[in-house]
C-alpha cells in the first residue's frame, strides 16, 4: 500500500503537468468549435448555394475521414503548402473543425425546432435577423442544442488524446511516457484514466447546470 | 390611409393574389372573409412585408413601401401584427413579450417599455398577470397578450388573421371585445374572420376574396344582404 502512494505521488506531478494540457486542449477546443459550429450552421440554414454548398461540402469530407487522418493532415500535410503549425496548435486546430462540423448540425437541428410562427412574430415586431436569433430562437434552441452538444464536448475531451500521436505531451502521452520507462503500466494507465474520468464529470456538471438555465418555465 | 394597388403574388409558379385592389381609410375596420386559399393571410403578410411581392403597390400614408429604398423595420413598426397561432414568446413572460418590440426596435428605455406594457395589458383585461409566461395563461389570455405586444409598437393599422380561430368557443368572446373596443378608439384594422356577428357589428367595410382577388368590395349590410357575385351568395349561404 504504502508502495502505491509512493508511486502515486511520483507519478502524478508530470499527469497534472499534462492534464494542463489536456485542459488547455480541450477549452480552446470547445470554444472554437462552438464558433465554428454556430458559423457553419449559418452558412447551412442560408438560401445561397454559394455559401451552403462549400460548408456542406466541408463538413461532408470531416465527418467521412477520422480524426486521426485529420490532425496528421494538419499537423504534416499543411507544412507542405507553407502552414507550419506547432503539435498544440495543429491539435487543437483539427479538434475545432472536426467538433465544428459536428456541432454545425447540433446548432442547425436546434435552430430548424424552433416554429416559423416565432420568427414571423419576431420579425412582424421590426426586429431584424440577428436580433431575432439572439434573442428569440437560440434562448429556445438551447433546451434542444445544450444536451448533444455538451455529449460531443466531452468526446472532444476524450479524443484530445489523440493530439498525443502529433507529440503534444497531454495527459495520454504522459502517461505513456512513464510507463514506457518505469512499466507500471497498471498505476499509471488507471490513474490517467481516473484523471479523464474528474475531467469528463466536471465538464458534464457544467453542461447539466447550463441546461437547468436553458430549461423552460 | 393604405392603399392597395394591382397587387400581385406569386409562390413559385403559384399565382395567388392575382391584382388586388382595395382603399382603406384611417379609423376603417375592414373585415376579409372568403373561402380557404383564396388569399386571405398572404394578402395581410404582404401589408408588413411577411412576404415579398412580385408585382403592385402598397402605400401606407402615402409611402410605397415596397419600394427598394422603404425601410421594412420601420414599417413593420407601423403594422401590427396578430396570428392564429398567437406566437407568444415561450421563454419570456407576458410583460417581456409586450416590452420587447419597443426596447429592442425602438429603443425605447426599460422603465418606460415596462411602464406601457403594464398599461396595455390592463387594457386587454390582464393586469396582474404580467408575470406570467405564456404557458401559464389561456388561449384567450394569451391572444390578448399578443394584441398587447403589437399595439406596443404604437402602429398605424392593426392585421388579424383569424386571430380568434385557435381560440375554444368559450374564449372567443374575451378576445372578440377586445378587438371591438380597439375598433372604437379608431384604430385602423384589417381583420380576417369568419364570424360575421362581428363584421356586421364592428366593420365598416367588408371585402369578399375568391381565388386571389377580391370580388366584392363594401359595407357589411350591402354585401351579406345582395352580394353582386353567385361566388360570394353560396360562401355566404353556407357561413351565415
Ligand atoms: N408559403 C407558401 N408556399 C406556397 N404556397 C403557399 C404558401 N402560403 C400560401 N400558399 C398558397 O397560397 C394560397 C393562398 O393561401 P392563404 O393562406 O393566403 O389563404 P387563406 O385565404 O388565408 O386561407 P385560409 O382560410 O385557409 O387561411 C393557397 O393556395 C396556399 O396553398
Ligand atoms: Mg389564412
Amino acid at each position: 500500500m504504502q508502495n502505491l502512494i509512493n508511486k502515486f505521488h511520483e507519478f502524478l506531478p508530470s499527469l497534472i503537468k499534462g492534464t494542463q494540457y489536456t485542459i488547455e486542449i480541450t477549452v480552446l477546443g470547445i470554444i472554437l468549435s462552438t464558433i465554428f459550429g454556430f458559423v457553419f450552421s449559418q452558412a447551412l440554414l442560408s438560401k445561397r448555394k454559394l455559401i451552403n454548398r462549400p460548408v456542406r461540402i466541408l463538413i461532408n469530407v470531416v465527418r467521412g475521414t477520422p480524426l486521426l487522418v485529420q490532425m496528421f493532415y494538419v499537423y504534416f500535410v499543411l507544412p507542405d503548402l507553407g502552414i507550419t503549425l506547432g503539435a498544440l496548435e495543429a491539435a487543437v486546430l483539427s479538434l475545432s473543425i472536426c467538433y465544428g462540423a459536428y456541432h454545425a448540425e447540433i446548432f442547425r437541428a436546434g435552430i430548424m425546432s424552433i416554429p416559423l410562427g416565432q420568427w414571423e412574430a419576431a420579425t412582424s415586431l421590426g426586429l431584424k435577423h440577428h436580433q431575432i436569433l439572439r434573442r428569440i430562437v437560440l434562448p429556445q434552441a438551447a433546451r434542444i442544442i445544450l444536451p448533444p452538444l455538451g455529449t460531443s464536448c466531452i468526446i472532444l475531451l476524450k479524443d484530445s488524446s489523440l493530439a498525443s500521436v502529433i507529440t503534444v505531451r497531454e495527459l495520454t502521452r504522459s502517461g505513456q511516457l512513464i510507463a514506457s520507462t518505469t512499466f507500471e503500466n497498471l498505476t499509471v494507465y488507471s490513474m490517467v484514466a481516473l484523471i479523464y474520468i474528474l475531467l469528463t464529470q466536471l465538464l458534464a456538471l457544467l453542461v447539466h447546470s447550463m441546461e437547468r438555465k436553458y430549461r423552460l418555465k | 390611409m393604405i392603399e392597395i394597388v394591382n397587387l400581385h403574388k406569386y409562390f413559385g409558379q403559384t399565382h395567388v393574389l392575382k391584382g388586388v385592389n382595395l382603399q382603406v381609410n384611417k379609423g376603417d375596420v375592414v373585415v376579409v372573409v372568403g373561402p380557404s386559399g383564396s388569399g386571405k393571410s398572404t394578402l395581410l403578410r404582404c401589408i408588413n412585408r411577411l412576404e415579398e411581392v412580385q408585382e403592385g403597390e402598397i402605400r401606407i400614408g402615402g409611402e410605397n413601401i415596397l419600394s427598394k429604398t422603404a425601410d421594412v423595420y420601420r414599417i413593420r413598426c407601423e403594422v401590427g401584427m396578430v396570428f392564429q397561432q398567437f406566437n407568444l414568446f415561450p421563454h419570456m413572460n407576458a410583460l417581456h413579450n409586450v416590452t420587447l418590440g419597443p426596447t429592442v426596435t425602438k429603443k425605447m428605455p426599460r422603465r418606460d417599455a415596462e411602464a406601457l406594457a403594464t398599461e396595455l395589458l390592463r387594457k386587454v383585461g390582464l393586469s396582474g398577470r404580467e408575470h406570467s409566461f405564456p404557458s401559464e395563461l389561456s388561449g384567450g389570455q394569451q391572444q390578448r397578450v399578443a394584441i398587447a405586444r403589437a399595439l406596443a409598437m404604437e402602429p398605424a393599422v392593426m392585421l388579424f388573421d383569424e386571430a380568434t380561430s385557435a381560440l375554444d368557443p368559450e374564449l372567443v368572446g374575451e378576445v372578440l371585445s377586445v378587438m371591438k373596443q380597439l375598433a372604437l378608439e379608431g384604430m385602423t384594422m384589417i381583420v380576417v374572420t369568419h364570424l360575421m356577428g362581428f363584421a356586421r357589428e364592428v366593420a365598416n367595410h367588408v371585402v369578399f376574396m375568391d381565388d386571389g382577388l377580391i370580388v366584392e368590395d363594401g359595407t357589411p349590410k350591402g354585401i351579406f344582404e345582395n352580394p353582386k357575385t353567385d361566388r360570394a351568395a353560396a360562401f355566404f349561404s353556407k357561413i351565415l
